[in-house]
């Protein structure tokens, strides 16, 4: 089986989640991801920041954000270290990297910089708030562009706290790595190296980006405030009725009309009921009423039963499943969607795995997240022509640790 | 200015949301997107009528943003005939691209087996609902497919219904992963001269898509990650969400010592500086639910800017909670084209639309047009890129193949 990015070497100085996932699913198809730690200054992300991921036996974000990586652990306070990261730059097609605008001028990791080391490289950056505009130097944390994006107090019911879901980063990890393979694309045509830019905020925006060209198309106030879930605009799509043990059904059948027939067989009510008996009513002028029905019926059985009916009938709709649904689920097993891992130290794991399939190149677990330093002695040997004298010297003088 | 993606056409069998954004963001970037449509109704999109129980307005921004960039070809892939003129194209494109069931691609003769050999280096990409390994015989809309993976029992306070994440939140996802998949199978092509079959499907999209949590739910199994944890009890009371006086702020400081000394210096409280149950970071996060009182009570005695205006100069990281009308207004989001301006034609003015979240310095994307009418290229599109005579595009008329 061929590698789809097998040609293309990426240089990850990254250290937040978002940015280092963007080099993992690119090293997921067969990109070399060389992972560059600074001996210097080797400040790591904290996932448990917020408090809410305690650390477990093994650092699962971690390992999902440095699949498929090397390391390559070098002093970049030493000139001899800085010296390897000049030579390996000049030898990368990308370089990805999360630092602030700022130190990344400073430390020489601009993309003016760059350029003059390797003329048509391809310069990745994940940020905060995106490369221009007047907060463009706010720390890239999810938190604070899901908090600008508009929609964490609309997400809730009335009344309740905004939320906030952790899901506008994993766009941005894709944009992030769409870009750079674009640019990729576009330097095979054209010789020409540019700027690829992906932040948070651009992430977060696309990710709700439904209910906010809503708003700027019709900038009614209705979008700005929660809306109960019993004062949906169908009833039968979108809702959510709790049902007796407590576990939630949700319905997305647009097209009522369709589905009715069945529907109310299985919920109770009359087909020809003159209040519901067509998408008009359902959805116009009997609307709120309907939910209220709805809500009766859904909370008379428990949830496996409402399960095993509309299986039956093959309506659109779904228990709101817990985690371990997926964790046993075979068909996201099958998919690789989930892995089934022996991990050399944990022993048996699960892992998300592959988002994406492809028949002639498909992502695969070449190496878990490597240790610090793992593969400095490999890297300088094999990508730069070092002997093994020269890196054991370097190492005695702690310019890599290997 | 150069366009990253000249010169690759992608034919856009797609309707509705996931297959159509896969195709934007390949669109927005020069590629040349024929959106292959029925006659007569057209994408299912074109049909919509309201948005949580309100008009949509003049214009139809759900179908016309998404569909942007764009050509529209009708043709009746139910005849024979529309079918052949399809394949025809597919000899001459780079990409299919469709979120139609495998059966309904298979009843129409555009299964992977079929276009490959009409042309061994197409790239045929999928968006499946539930993957491409066995077949699933049940609808995949953005809501049921996110209920299924676990997430939404994972949102909000304990004893709240679960959270949708947002209109289509799931299929945008399934979208770029898409976009993602099409253009390594692109560049990869460059050195093969090969194509293949990419498939992303919403639900492989969504289960990743909630990694934060469900990652470490499966290295660890621990209940708390699959279930909803109140705001009340965050492990780390300074990043947490606060209520100011007048809106909510989102406080993200390190739970260190310098940070706290600075918040409470900020709060003019140095007592609870000296507070001997929050002096370290353990004892913070230990009696974390007596602080997050205390910051409630201290927080609501002033506005959000109020507070900004007091922790940016002590670089204590925070910003308020804003409103879809925030970020409407924010110059964040339109100096960076997140956010841009365009012509309607459907309304014969300028509107706002979701913009390029993808920044490329020397081939940047843009919007030259917003989603095409029903067919508008049809009798061009065969004329000049299969070379069709004006006399057969008239019989095809005729026979009803295309309108």
């Amino acid at each position: 089986m061929s590698k789809a990015l097998e040609d293309v070497v990426v240089l990850d100085l990254t250290r937040e989640f978002f940015a280092s996932l963007a080099g993992a699913l690119l090293g997921d198809f067969g990109a070399t991801v060389i992972r560059v730690e600074d001996l210097a200054d080797p400040r790591k992300v904290d996932h448990d920041r917020d408090g809410m991921h305690p650390p477990e036996r093994w650092n699962s974000l971690d390992e999902l954000a440095h699949r498929n990586k090397q390391s390559l652990a070098i002093d970049l306070g030493d000139a001899a270290g800085r010296e390897i990261l000049d030579k390996l730059i000049a030898g990368a097609d990308v370089f990805l990297t999360d630092v602030p605008f700022a130190a990344a001028e400073e430390k020489g990791w601009d993309y003016e910089s760059l350029r003059r080391r390797k003329a048509d490289i391809v310069y990745a950056r994940g940020s905060g708030l995106g490369p221009r505009g007047p907060d463009r130097d706010l720390p890239a944390y999810d938190e604070l562009a899901a908090a600008r994006t508009g929609v964490m107090p609309t997400l809730v019911q009335p009344g309740q706290p905004p939320v906030y879901t952790g899901v506008g980063q994993m766009q941005t990890a894709v944009m992030l790595a769409l870009g750079i393979v674009m640019a990729l694309y576009h330097r095979d045509e054209s010789g020409e190296g540019q700027i690829v830019d992906a932040s948070l905020l651009g992430g977060n925006m696309y990710s709700q980006s439904l209910d906010m060209q809503a708003y700027l198309a019709m900038r009614e106030d209705r979008f700005l405030e929660p809306i109960s879930r019993l004062d949906s605009s169908n009833p039968m799509s979108g809702p959510m009725y709790p049902s007796a043990d407590g576990r939630w059904v949700t319905l997305a059948m647009p097209d009522t009309d369709k589905y009715w027939p069945a529907f109310a067989e299985i919920t109770g009510l009359e087909v020809d009921d003159p209040r519901f008996d067509s998408h008009e009513k359902r959805c116009g002028e009997h609307r709120l009423e309907m939910m209220q029905v709805l809500e009766e019926s859904f909370s008379r059985r428990p949830g496996s039963y409402w399960k095993q009916k509309l299986d039956e009938k093959q309506l659109p709709a779904d228990l709101i499943e817990k985690y371990d649904y997926p964790a046993s689920d075979r068909i996201a097993a099958v998919n690789r969607y989930v892995l089934n891992l022996d991990h050399p130290s944990h022993g048996a794991i699960q892992s998300l795995g592959f988002p994406i399939y492809m028949s002639e190149s498909p992502a695969r677990l070449r190496s878990m997240a490597p240790c610090l330093g793992q593969h400095s002695a490999e890297i300088l040997q094999e990508q730069l022509g070092y002997t093994d004298a020269e890196i054991e010297a370097l190492s005695t003088q702690g310019a890599i640790r290997s | 200015m150069a366009k990253a993606l000249e010169g690759i056409r992608v034919l856009d069998f797609t309707q509705w949301l996931q297959g159509p954004v896969c195709a934007q963001h390949l669109a927005d970037f020069g590629a040349e997107v024929i959106h292959v449509e029925r006659p007569g109704t057209g994408d299912g999109a074109r049909g919509v009528r309201s948005i949580k129980a309100l008009p949509v307005g003049d214009w139809n921004q759900y179908f016309l943003v998404i569909n942007r960039n764009k050509k529209s070809l009708a043709i009746d892939l139910k005849k024979k005939e529309g079918q052949a003129l399809l394949c025809e194209l597919v000899e001459k494109a780079d990409v299919f691209l469709s979120n139609y069931p495998m059966g309904v691609l298979k009843a129409l003769n555009l299964d992977y087996a079929k276009l490959s050999e009409v042309n061994p280096g197409l790239v045929y990409a999928t968006n499946t609902g539930y993957g491409h390994a066995v077949e699933v015989n049940r609808p995949s809309y953005d809501i049921n497919v996110q209920a299924l993976t676990g997430i939404m029992t994972r949102q909000g306070e304990p004893g709240q219904p679960p959270i949708y994440l947002g209109m289509g939140s799931g299929d945008t996802y399934g979208g770029i992963m898409s976009a993602l998949g099409i253009m390594m199978a692109l560049y990869q092509r460059r050195r093969t001269g090969r194509g293949q079959h990419i498939d992303a499907s919403l639900y492989g999209a969504q289960l990743f898509m909630a990694a934060p949590t469900l990652q470490p739910f499966l290295a660890s199994g621990a209940e708390g990650y699959s279930t909803q944890q109140p705001r009340a009890k965050a492990g780390n009371p300074l990043w947490n969400r606060y209520r100011a006086r007048d809106k909510w702020v989102f406080l993200c400081q390190e739970n260190t010592d310098d940070g706290w000394r600075k918040l409470c210096q900020s709060f003019g409280r140095s007592d609870l500086a000296d507070d001997a149950r929050f002096v370290s970071a353990e004892k913070r996060a230990a009696n974390h639910a007596e602080l997050i009182a205390a910051f409630d009570g201290i927080l609501a005695e002033r506005t959000a800017q109020e507070w900004m205006d007091r922790w940016a100069p002590l670089g204590i990281v925070a910003s308020p909670i804003q409103t879809l009308a925030d970020i409407s207004e924010d110059p964040q989001a339109w100096e960076n084209d997140y956010l841009m301006r365009t012509h309607c034609a459907e309304v014969n003015r300028e509107v706002e639309i979701r913009g390029l979240p993808i920044t490329l310095s020397k081939t940047p994307g843009s919007v030259e047009s917003l989603g095409p009418e029903l067919g508008q290229d049809t009798e061009l599109i065969l004329a000049d890129t299969l070379g069709i005579s004006w006399e057969r595009i008239g019989e095809l008329k005729e026979r009803g193949v295309i309108p």
